[in-house]
């Protein structure tokens, strides 16, 4: 009886306890009692964006990097992020001083030189085997004020201008110099009501977009020892084009813009000329979409002063002071330079070498695409070194440079001028305040 | 016949000191209340005041996200936050932002939590869709209002024409235009925060009497007269609660902005919390991006201080 009336009753407090105590035992000692699978001697880390041809990240995560484990007694485990989520995960990383031994940074990570080991070896080993890297690998990698390479960039990302043949045929023109793009960009939209598509929002690709233009005005952040710049009657000039340009010739939406968004209004058929990698088309190539063959691609539009454009993306593998297995790290790198020329193939020349003999023939390669339409199409990007350049041009990418590109400073600039929120000279004035501060907080911590 | 027992009670013993332990313990008020509290106080040090105090350690130091080693500048970053032009951008867009978004949620949520609280078919069902906002992950949230604002897809603007409401010229750019896009943004957060205040708010009705509503209908009150008279003083202990937690998630988020516009179009819906991070995260100025981010405490302490006089004096004993 006494049984069954237990049975009967509610919860007591003890039962309660007991519940809880041996669910919260069960939670923290669960996690221990996984089966381990037979594991290789080492291990190596690599954490990488997701790549914008999905083709490259398939070889790389399931070809590449499985026999580059097999060989070296290694599991190797890539993890792919968004592009935008790297700077973040690489600070919680170097804050927990745990993660990943390799880590690809889009652009130049200076800001984390003194957590990162110096690259001068791997370097050197590489130089050994396949001769001197590109000086924009340098530019991008090296500090001359502490003399240490704080990253290795094995390849960049050409940034040429992708238009719409079409309807610049219909205008009689072609985009070759930066006064191009603003008369033919306008007869354009008045013509098709079809609006040029670059960036004037807090992103990566208006980043290099309006340092493009500035480069090719004659305007920069810095000078060559790394002193800063931007007060200057080209960067004006820069910015009164800018105006100019979005005035005549886009729409409001761009200041909304993510990195994707060109890629998005060219492949919708709603801009004549957006300033991308070579993603745009080789996506609509991949898809099939019928708006492929009407895309053309230029060099970098000739300004003022010369012809010049930036890095699309330039990849910078790091390697932090705390990684686990240091060593494999750097010897991945190194064997990724022998093979080079498979990773050059899998991105469908997306990724350009950084060391150009791993790649003789890639002018050959490039002049005919089974994919494109025209299959010279991507030709054009076979003189590539001589207009593109680094963020910072025409010094290094400094902790400085890096900061001032992280925060959008030069973007803001050019959107507050081109949208009529400030003139010229008062948006200038406030972007050098800002930089001012940026230059004197680093050059204090040592980095300039 | 005698062994039996004995080498139960032997086998029985840890275990039955293991149950008098337990029972003791739950059994002992004392301990009990220390015990169950002592996890929220353990997750309160660990995860609120051990960042906070570190926040406040590195806003004085020159702490990079590269560097281990820090030394003491005084008050140079507050010096270069109040300096910079963005800061007072993100001030004046963080008090709008928090103000005119909690004022919408107010009204929502008081019209919602009425009109849940009577009774008729399908309650359930709409109590749910109204939560969902909440319980979902508030950056799946934000991307799908990404969509429904994007400037060449918008399903707003494509309604729009296909009603013609806006004629075939007409396409509003949501997060190009700095008011629109800090009108989208207040959007987003009241969607976000509404099932929250609406959930306080309806167990605010429900705890009143009813004898009180029964006596006031007898007397003849209305609607409106229970409404004002009645329901929301007594309710108002509770809404201000509801604004507050309302108050300092909006101030303190930077999700919305983050995924929406990350502060744009040039800086015009950027807020403190997004420009700490912006600093801190992305430019590698640990030290800024933790002065920034404490300029919202003290505003923060001075809110809930008020709100929470406010809603003990609103208290009917």
């Amino acid at each position: 009886m006494m049984t069954r009336k237990t049975h009967r009753r509610g919860l007591s407090r003890r039962d309660v306890i007991k519940t809880a105590a041996a669910a919260g035992a069960a939670a923290s000692v669960g996690p221990f009692f996984h089966v381990t699978p037979a594991r290789a001697a080492k291990t190596l880390r690599i954490l990488q964006w997701s790549h914008f041809v999905p083709g490259y990240d398939r070889w790389f995560n399931n070809v590449y990097t499985k026999e580059w484990g097999k060989k070296n007694d290694t599991e190797v485990i890539v993890d792919n992020i968004n592009l935008a989520l790297i700077e973040s995960r690489a600070a919680a990383e170097a804050s927990a001083q745990k993660g990943h031994d390799l880590i690809m940074f889009l652009s130049p990570p200076a800001v984390f030189e003194d957590q990162l080991i110096d690259m001068k070896d791997v370097y050197a080993e590489c130089e050994k085997r396949h001769g001197k890297p590109i000086d924009l690998a340098i530019k991008s990698t090296y500090n001359p004020k502490t003399k240490k390479y704080f990253a290795f960039s094995d390849s960049f990302v050409p940034d040429p201008i992708n238009y719409r043949a079409d309807l610049w045929g219909d205008v009689g023109m072609t985009p070759d110099t930066w006064d191009d793009v603003r008369v033919g960009g306008k007869k354009i939209k008045d013509k098709h009501r079809v609006p040029v598509g670059i960036g004037l929002s807090a992103e990566l690709d208006t980043a290099m977009a309006m340092r493009a233009i500035m480069y090719s005005f004659g305007a920069h952040e810095q000078d060559a020892e790394g002193n800063l710049a931007i007060n200057s009657k080209n960067t004006l000039e820069a910015l009164r084009f800018v105006k100019a340009l979005f005035e005549e010739a886009m729409t409001p939406e761009v200041l909304a813009w993510d990195a994707s968004s060109n890629n998005r209004q060219m492949l919708a058929g709603r801009s004549s000329l957006v300033l991308n990698a070579i993603s745009v088309t080789r996506t609509a190539e991949n898809e099939k979409m019928a708006i492929h063959e009407k895309i053309a691609l230029a060099k970098a539009a000739k300004g003022p002063v010369r012809r010049i454009g930036l890095e699309h993306v330039m990849d910078c593998y790091a390697i932090w002071k705390f990684a686990e297995n240091k060593e494999g790290a750097q010897k991945f790198l190194i064997d990724y330079i022998d093979n080079f020329k498979q990773a050059f193939l899998a991105s469908e020349f997306y990724n350009f070498p950084c060391f150009a003999n791993t790649v003789p023939d890639l002018k050959q390669i490039i002049a005919k695409d089974e994919k494109a339409v025209p299959p010279t199409k991507y030709a054009v990007l076979d003189d590539v070194l001589e207009w593109a350049t680094n963020v910072g041009y025409p010094g290094y990418a400094t902790a400085a440079i890096a900061d001032t590109f992280n925060t959008w400073v030069i973007n803001t600039m050019f959107a507050r001028v081109a949208t009529g929120a400030e003139t010229p000279e008062v948006a200038l004035s406030q972007a050098e305040a800002a930089m001012k501060s940026i230059w004197a907080k680093w050059k204090e911590r040592g980095m300039l | 016949m005698m062994l039996q027992p004995a080498t139960h009670a032997a086998a029985a013993g840890p275990a039955r000191a293991h149950t008098g332990l337990l029972a003791r313990i739950a059994d002992n008020e004392r301990l009990l209340w220390r015990l169950m509290l002592a996890p929220a106080i353990l997750y309160i040090v660990l995860l609120v005041g051990f960042p906070f105090f570190l926040s406040l350690y590195f806003s004085v130091s020159d702490v990079t996200v590269g560097s281990r080693e820090m030394s003491f500048v005084g008050l140079e970053n507050f010096r270069r936050v109040i300096e910079s032009r963005t800061f007072w951008t993100a001030l004046k867009n963080t008090l709008i932002f928090t103000v005119v978004s909690q004022l919408f949620v107010i009204v929502f949520a008081n019209i919602l939590a009425t009109a849940l609280s009577v009774e008729f078919r399908g309650k359930w069902f709409i109590r749910l869709l109204i939560l969902l906002p909440w319980v979902a992950p508030i950056s799946l949230g934000a991307i799908g209002w990404l969509w429904i604002y994007d400037s060449i897809y918008s399903i707003i603007n494509w309604t729009g024409q296909a009603l013609g409401i806006l004629g075939p010229d007409r396409w509003p750019i949501w997060l190009g235009e700095p008011t629109l896009a800090m009108i989208s943004v207040i959007v987003v957060q009241i969607w976000r925060i509404v099932p929250l205040a609406t959930v306080i708010i309806l167990a605010g009705l429900t705890s009143i009497p009813q004898d009180i509503r029964d006596a006031a209908a007898v007397d003849g009150a209305g609607f409106w007269r229970r409404l004002l008279q009645i329901e929301f003083p007594l309710v108002m202990p509770i809404m201000l609660v509801a604004v507050l937690f309302g108050v300092i998630f909006t101030f303190t988020d930077m999700i919305v902005v983050f995924v929406l516009t990350r502060g744009g179009p040039y800086d015009q819906t950027q807020v403190l919390a997004s420009w700490a991070f912006f600093t801190g995260i992305q430019g590698g100025d640990l030290a800024g991006g933790a002065a920034v981010s404490l300029f919202l405490f003290p505003v923060l302490v001075a809110v809930a201080i008020l709100f929470l006089r406010l809603a003990r004096r609103a208290e009917v004993t």
